[in-house]
């Protein structure tokens, strides 16, 4: 009776997809503000998101992810820093800079649904806004009422607000106009949308969308609907009933680049579909209403901090002085350094007001408000004999880092002392140190960083002698034995749960034991469906980008989240894969300008781009005095340093041994050299902040040692990273061998020495699903222990499944999937764990529709990269699992039907040996 | 002489230390013998906090004095150098380092405590796993970075053998040809082959894709100095020369020991593939007795067996007294010791140089020492009875090559061991350290297995103080046990107890106060040179 009843079924039936970009549902739900650092929150948005963990990158003394948070101690503000202050003016300036601060704040604001009656009683007006300032478009559609499926319809031509564009042949995009109204203080965007009531439309459906920031809104973390019901009742019906008005989610989506405080109290609809049971039962007309739902969103902000650094003639201590801009109170996690390598060490006490010691590892000091109210300063008197000052800035409340370019602020303090000011301060200095005595001391004996550890043996048994040092001694003896006791605790559990050989069950243990240490972990939420857009024949046109640019909503309304773009550089080779200028990314893919274009185009339909980085080898444009190419050119001008030495084709490298295999069309680079490492990791920040790249398809990293790519990716914080970590699976007499362990460790071992800071191509499943579709022998799909038998078995959170690629298949074919059988390989890895990587000649080609069914599966069920599957059936015709308990999937020619116990099966789609069910 | 460096600064510091190498050089062409013994570094700051009564924790040391290593250090009053044996798979069989995280931990408990250094197997089937030459230090390299970077030392253990326990087969390469070639492995008389190292009778016989193993393992140690050359004598502080099962210097004569069996039988003699016998009878002809040389002991009992089970090693009247025997095994054992001679004269010409100590593992087959024939030592190849004295020779040819020799079981006592074994590990533990004691062989101690017992710890104490005490101890090994509430405690304070002893004798306290007066006179100086 009701209409809502016509929609119901929308909930799961269609295949088809709508431009609906999905992402990350996962953090939808606000968290508390964690309790230590070492689990700083993971930044929803993308882009734009420069919060920054200070851990790797940051303030390397933190301590992070130690084996237990230390303790603040308090230490007393000494008296002295007020002298230090006034001092301040009479010094001579040593070093003034002025850093900027990007950092990104959550504005919170509201978006409101109103439907209102027009004046004429006859047609109704549907008005959306939102209170928080932005590009609002309203991205939307209808429902007719005679329609099955989910799919949305354009609104017939009377109903779009002037601007309107179309999207395709099934949406809407309006964009919202600042309103003359203005609600609570706060402007307000707003679009209206009038209904006539004799249209025979059943809803309208819509997301708003953030031009600016490329973030979209829904409900709930679904489509808003707001149902048109009496348009859809007989004549008996259209007066009478007088309420039911309800925003309900729509049917399928995860869209979620989005902070939405769904639960938030204010909410009325506390669950929509409850209400949605209740209006089946009744017959009801429309009637205005108005509901609002809380958002936030993400803006980059823009401060600074001044430092400038000056000697106090009185006591001969450096002054360094700070102050910022923020907004908000700000704490400096600081330390000193005696040399260039910027190793983060306490100085003695007095510290400044409001300072804390923070782990024994730095100090934290809160600054002072400025008395004109805008901004914040504080100032620090260290000793001369201390080089940099280094620090990292935190907001107070907030768990937002700002550093320097990922780097710690590092302020050199000693460049120009005079003689003098020196001999003044030995006079000096006694005094202080007398003054300070017990606060050094009380400092210094539970004190335990790091240096301490040098000193310990003369500690333990050269210095004794007075009973009172002695006991002292002992003091700091205990608290360095319970450091002892920390670490020992922790290297245990990490042993304990470590088996000689690696087992699932293992990883989950370590994960769980050591929350990740960094904001960006490179392994996104799980939810990530890549496309690899490009194959071996992309470079040809010379226009790829362009080309793919076109194809970027389709590749958004298939429900791809992550693109994988070919190798952006200057090549030897046309496709890329022999990078030479690192910087000059004209390639013939397309100019660097057009690369932009097309990384933006993706961001607009959000979908994450991956770069293709080539960081094992790289073409030399010179040759040297020997003949030999291994002078580079362009703006990272290296020479024969950076090429590994026992590279045998350009082996008169001077660098050190290769960590790796030795790729042999190109000069190995050397990543031992801390030049090259630090040149790659700029050059890798470059390409984030100038290109956009979100992430890294990490080419070739077989050959250098994967605790390298760790470095990088700590530096370059990628949203998702993957490795191409591919060598031969073991075969016995020409047959593969069952058991693909061996195959499956190196790559996990690679993943390791990443710290699993990036996910690796699934080669070892790859090759098995090769063996098993081939010769029919399903069995091999299930290993020993009954998981799947690639690394997707074993740390599918890791696992980047595909089956197919540039190399192995395309116009290359190193390595082709047996052909006509590859939608069996899509049927298994768009529905299994892992992360799915599909190749853009699959994508588009006749077996189109059925991948993009697949997908549509996957998300709808929310099948992630680390779903439990259970394998039903591994024999030598079919193959069977069921995954998190919501799909079942065969493949192979043999039967299987999944066994209805608790949960009805029904299929869903079916194809060439393979078949996939959903519970219903 | 004794040098001690007492810098001033950190700049001083790293001064010293390029000037430490120099005149380490130096020092060393005069033939004087001299020792970075400590480094005592403090800052301009030192006299207030001396006054507080703490002289260190903020400010920073990063640099150690190196040590040149050619010079025998005296015994300081720290004692012995602790090292920890890191996990047998630190690094994978796939050349990856295993568990970083726990290791990474491990170490700076490590340093905290104040050990020497650890110990790394380096496995040649991982190093050389898939073609003769082709090598792949990457793991090690970044373990070893690793180690440098807590300031921890290192000693590394060259392992030409596999291991069964650690999943750590031979080289992939060397597999296939023994599988084309069984006769490189020790075999029994069964014919049942040991395959986790080769036979040292093919040691100079070409059977490696025309080279012979000494010259493999010499490219090995070679390459190996090639690529560690910058940690080589610095953070890389000793080399252990694997010689055979497990590293040790024997046969596999325990190959076919069934576990289950709680007295440990004699084990057998492993001189029955090809090479072995070719030697065989080509020994019994040269000394005149050609049917002597046409196989091993007949009336040797099996593994498990006990040395009376069959004629060979009886106490009255055995073979092993006979002519017969004494031409067997004083063959068998004389092989022993030339494979070590050949493999130590490799390690010195390849290290020689190099400002890093070389070391071996002689075991201690401690099983029925206390009958007459010592049977389980005679078919481990040590021609060691009631009669005759087996280790003055090995002895003798260690200090040749100025080797240390590493001996296991320092745990161990004769309380422990089953009365029915008949076995004494400290009695073989004197005569063996009596012998290098006598051939001026410093001796290194480790313990017998991957956890010591209770009992262990006071016997390990007990070696490692006194006179006699090893002047370092291989601790083994790092791994779930060793951190474990269970032991970690008691291994805490042993390093404790070796450490530091005067911190539980207050008697000892007066003496702390003479002491005190030299530390604070040179506190503030620059650089001095004190002669001890």
């Amino acid at each position: 009776m009701s209409s809502a009843v016509s929609t119901e079924p929308l909930l799961h039936r269609s295949f088809r997809e709508i431009s609906r970009p999905r992402f990350r549902s996962s953090t939808l739900r606000p968290s508390p503000p964690p309790a230590s650092l070492s689990c700083a929150p993971k930044s929803p948005s993308f882009r734009h998101a420069r919060r920054r963990c200070a851990s790797g990158s940051g303030p390397r003394r933190g301590g992070w992810g130690g084996a237990g948070a230390g303790a603040l101690l308090r230490v007393r503000a000494s008296s002295s820093g007020a002298a230090v202050v006034e001092a301040l003016e009479s010094a001579d300036v040593l070093f003034q800079e002025a850093f900027p601060l990007q950092r990104t704040e959550t504005a919170k604001g509201k978006i409101f649904v109103r439907l209102d009656q027009g004046k004429d009683g006859q047609n109704w007006q549907l008005t959306v806004g939102c209170t928080l300032a932005g590009k609002w478009i309203l991205h939307w559609g209808i429902s007719h009422v005679d329609d099955v499926g989910s799919e949305w319809d354009q609104p017939p031509a009377e109903m779009r607000p002037p601007g309107s564009i179309p999207i395709k042949d099934y949406a809407i995009e309006t964009p919202l106009q600042k309103s003359s109204t203005s609600m609570d203080g706060d402007e307000v965007y707003e679009v209206n949308i009038s209904i006539k009531s004799n249209s025979n439309i059943a809803a309208i459906n819509f997301v708003l969308k953030d031009e600016e920031s490329g973030s979209w809104y829904q409900h709930r973390g679904r489509d808003f609907k707001v149902p048109l019901m009496d348009s859809l009742q007989d004549d008996s019906n259209i007066v009478g009933s007088k309420r039911g008005f309800d925003l309900w989610p729509g049917a399928l989506g995860q869209l979620s680049n989005i902070l939405l405080k769904g639960e938030a109290s204010d909410y009325k609809d506390k669950d929509a579909s409850t209400d949605l049971e209740a209006s089946k039962q009744e017959v009801r007309c429309l009637e205005g209403f108005y509901v609002e739902q809380p958002i936030v969103k993400v803006v980059s902000i823009r401060n600074s901090v001044n430092i400038s650094v000056k000697i106090c003639p009185k006591t001969a201590k450096t002054l360094v002085y700070l102050e910022t801009d923020l907004p908000r109170d700000v704490i400096v996690h600081w330390g000193v350094c005696r040399d260039d390598s910027k190793k983060w060490e306490i100085p003695a006490a007095p510290y400044p007001p409001e300072t804390e010691i923070f782990k024994n590892k730095a100090l934290r000091t809160l600054l002072q408000p400025k008395e004109q109210g805008n901004g914040f300063w504080g100032s620090f008197a260290l000793d001369e004999e201390f080089v940099g000052f280094l620090f990292v800035l935190k907001l107070k409340e907030e768990d937002v880092w700002l550093n320097c370019m990922g780097e710690d602020f590092y302020i050199p303090v000693s460049s120009t002392r005079s003689s003098s000011l020196i001999r003044q301060k030995e006079s000096d200095s006694t005094e202080t140190s007398g003054k300070t005595m017990e606060t050094n001391t009380e400092v210094s004996s539970t004190a335990y960083t790091d240096d301490i550890i040098n000193e310990i043996r003369n500690l333990v048994s050269d210095i004794s002698s007075e009973k009172s040092r002695k006991t002292k001694t002992k003091e700091a003896q205990e608290s360095i034995l319970q450091e002892i006791e920390k670490l020992a605790a922790e290297a245990y559990s990490i042993f304990r749960s470590s088996l000689p050989t690696f087992s699932a069950e293992a990883v989950l243990e370590q994960e769980a034991l050591e929350p990740p240490p960094h904001i960006c972990s490179g392994t996104g939420t799980g939810f990530e469906i890549l496309c690899q857009g490009f194959n071996w024949e992309s470079n040809k046109s010379g226009r790829w980008y362009k080309e793919l640019m076109e194809k970027a909503s389709q590749l958004a309304s298939l429900g791809f989240t992550v693109v994988w773009l070919p190798p952006p550089t200057d090549s030897v080779s046309p496709e890329g894969y022999m990078p030479r200028d690192l910087y000059n990314l004209n390639s013939r893919y397309g100019t660097i300008d057009e690369l932009k274009d097309l990384v933006k185009k993706f961001h607009e339909v959000n979908i994450r781009v991956l770069g293709d980085v080539v960081l094992n080898h790289r073409c030399a444009q010179y040759q040297n005095q020997n003949g030999i190419w291994n002078i580079f050119g362009g703006r990272l001008n290296w020479d024969d340093r950076a090429v590994v030495a026992d590279d045998p084709h350009f082996q008169v490298g001077r660098g050190n041994k290769s960590s790796g295999d030795n790729f042999h069309a190109a000069p190995n680079i050397d990543h031992s050299q801390d030049f090259v490492r630090k040149d790659l990791k700029e050059w890798l920040h470059w390409l984030r902040s100038e290109i956009g790249y979100d992430g890294w398809r990490l080419d070739f990293v077989r050959g250098f040692w994967g605790g390298y790519v760790k470095d990088y990716l700590d530096a370059s914080e990628p949203y998702f990273a993957v490795g191409e970590y591919w060598d031969s699976l073991s075969y016995t007499y020409g047959e593969m061998d069952h058991n693909q362990d061996a195959h499956r460790q190196r790559i996990i071992d690679w993943i390791n020495a990443t710290n699993g800071t990036a996910g690796a191509f699934d080669v070892t499943t790859k090759g098995i699903l090769h063996a098993a579709l081939e010769r029919c022998e399903y069995w091999r799909l299930s290993d020993q222990k009954g998981k799947p038998p690639g690394v997707v078995g074993w740390w599918p959170s890791r696992a980047v499944t595909f089956v197919e690629n540039h190399d192995t298949g395309s116009t290359q074919g190193h390595w082709r999937f047996p052909s006509g059988k590859e939608m069996q390989g899509y049927a298994y890895i768009l529905t299994h764990p892992g992360t799915p990587a599909v190749f853009y000649d699959h994508i588009f080609s006749h077996y189109q529709s059925e991948i993009g069914s697949l997908i549509s599966i996957r998300n709808r069920n929310k099948i992630h990269c680390r779903s439990t599957i259970k394998i039903t059936k591994a024999e030598r015709d079919v193959y069977a699992a069921i995954i998190d308990d919501k799909v079942a999937m065969k493949i192979g020619p043999g039967y299987y039907e999944p066994q209805s116990g608790p949960q009805k099966w029904s299929p869903v789609l079916e194809g060439r040996d393979y078949k996939v069910w959903e519970t219903s | 002489m004794e040098v001690s460096v007492i810098g001033s600064s950190q700049a001083n510091i790293l001064k010293t230390d390029l000037a430490c190498r120099e005149l380490g050089l130096l020092s060393f062409k005069n033939g004087s013998r001299v020792s970075w013994g400590k480094s005592q570094i403090s800052f301009g700051r030192s006299c207030g906090l001396r006054n507080s009564g703490v002289r260190l924790t903020l400010k920073a040391v990063q640099t150690e004095a190196i040590r040149p290593q050619k010079i025998s250090r005296p015994q300081s009053q720290h004692g012995v150098r602790l090292y920890v044996g890191l996990p047998l798979d630190a690094v994978s069989y796939c050349n990856a380092v295993n568990h970083a995280k726990a290791i990474a931990a491990g170490l700076k408990a490590l340093k905290l405590l104040g050990v020497e250094g650890v110990e790394l197997p380096i496995w040649w089937g991982v190093v050389e796993k898939e073609a003769m030459g082709k090598y792949d230090w990457s793991g090690y390299l970044a373990l070893v970075e690793m180690v440098h970077k807590v300031g921890l030392k290192l000693h590394v253990s060259l392992c030409f053998h596999g291991s069964k326990h650690a999943k750590i087969p031979l080289p992939e390469w060397v597999i296939k040809i023994g599988e084309q070639n069984p006769s490189i492995f020790f075999t029994d008389r069964t014919g049942q082959q040991y395959k986790e190292c080769l036979s040292l009778a093919v040691d100079e016989v070409p059977v490696l894709e025309g080279k012979t193993p000494v010259e493999v393992y010499n490219d090995f140690c070679e390459s190996f100095k090639s690529s560690f050359s910058s940690f080589i004598g610095s953070t890389i502080d000793g080399i252990s020369m694997g010689l055979g099962p497990d590293g040790e210097l024997r046969y596999p004569s325990h190959q076919g020991l069934s576990r289950s069996s709680k007295v440990p039988g004699v084990g057998e003699f492993q001189c029955y593939d090809k090479s072995m016998l070719a030697l065989l009878k080509e020994h019994g002809e040269t000394t005149g007795n050609p049917l002597w040389g046409l196989g091993g002991p007949h009336d040797a009992p099996a593994y498990d067996a006990s040395p009376s089970s069959n004629s060979f090693f009886k106490d009255d009247g055995g073979s092993w007294e006979s002519p017969y025997g004494d031409f067997f095994l004083s063959w068998y054992s004389s092989l022993l010791v030339r494979h070590a001679d050949r493999l130590l004269s490799l390690a010195s010409s390849a290290f020689g140089d190099s400002e890093v100590a070389i070391y071996s593992k002689v075991p201690l087959v401690h099983q029925w020492y206390k009958t007459r024939s010592h049977p389980a030592e005679l078919t481990a190849g040590f021609y060691n009875t009631q009669n005759r004295d087996g280790y003055e020779v090995i002895a003798e040819m260690f200090a040749q090559h100025s080797c240390k020799m590493i001996l296991p079981g320092m745990d161990l006592s004769d309380e422990g061991q089953l009365q029915e074994g008949l076995s004494s590990p400290e009695q073989l533990l004197g005569q063996i350290w009596s012998a290098c004691k006598k051939h001026g062989v410093e001796v290194s101690g480790e313990n017998s297995s991957d956890a010591v017992a209770h009992g262990g710890f006071e016997q390990i104490r007990k070696h490692l103080s006194g006179e006699d005490a090893a002047h370092s101890f291989f601790y083994q090994r790092m791994g779930a046990y060793f951190f474990s509430p269970e032991h970690f405690p008691s291994f805490t304070q042993l390093v404790r107890n070796m450490k530091q002893p005067q911190m539980h004798t207050d008697d000892l306290l007066s003496e702390e106060e003479k002491a005190k007066e030299p530390v604070a006179a040179t506190s503030e100086s620059g650089i001095q040179m004190q002669t001890a």
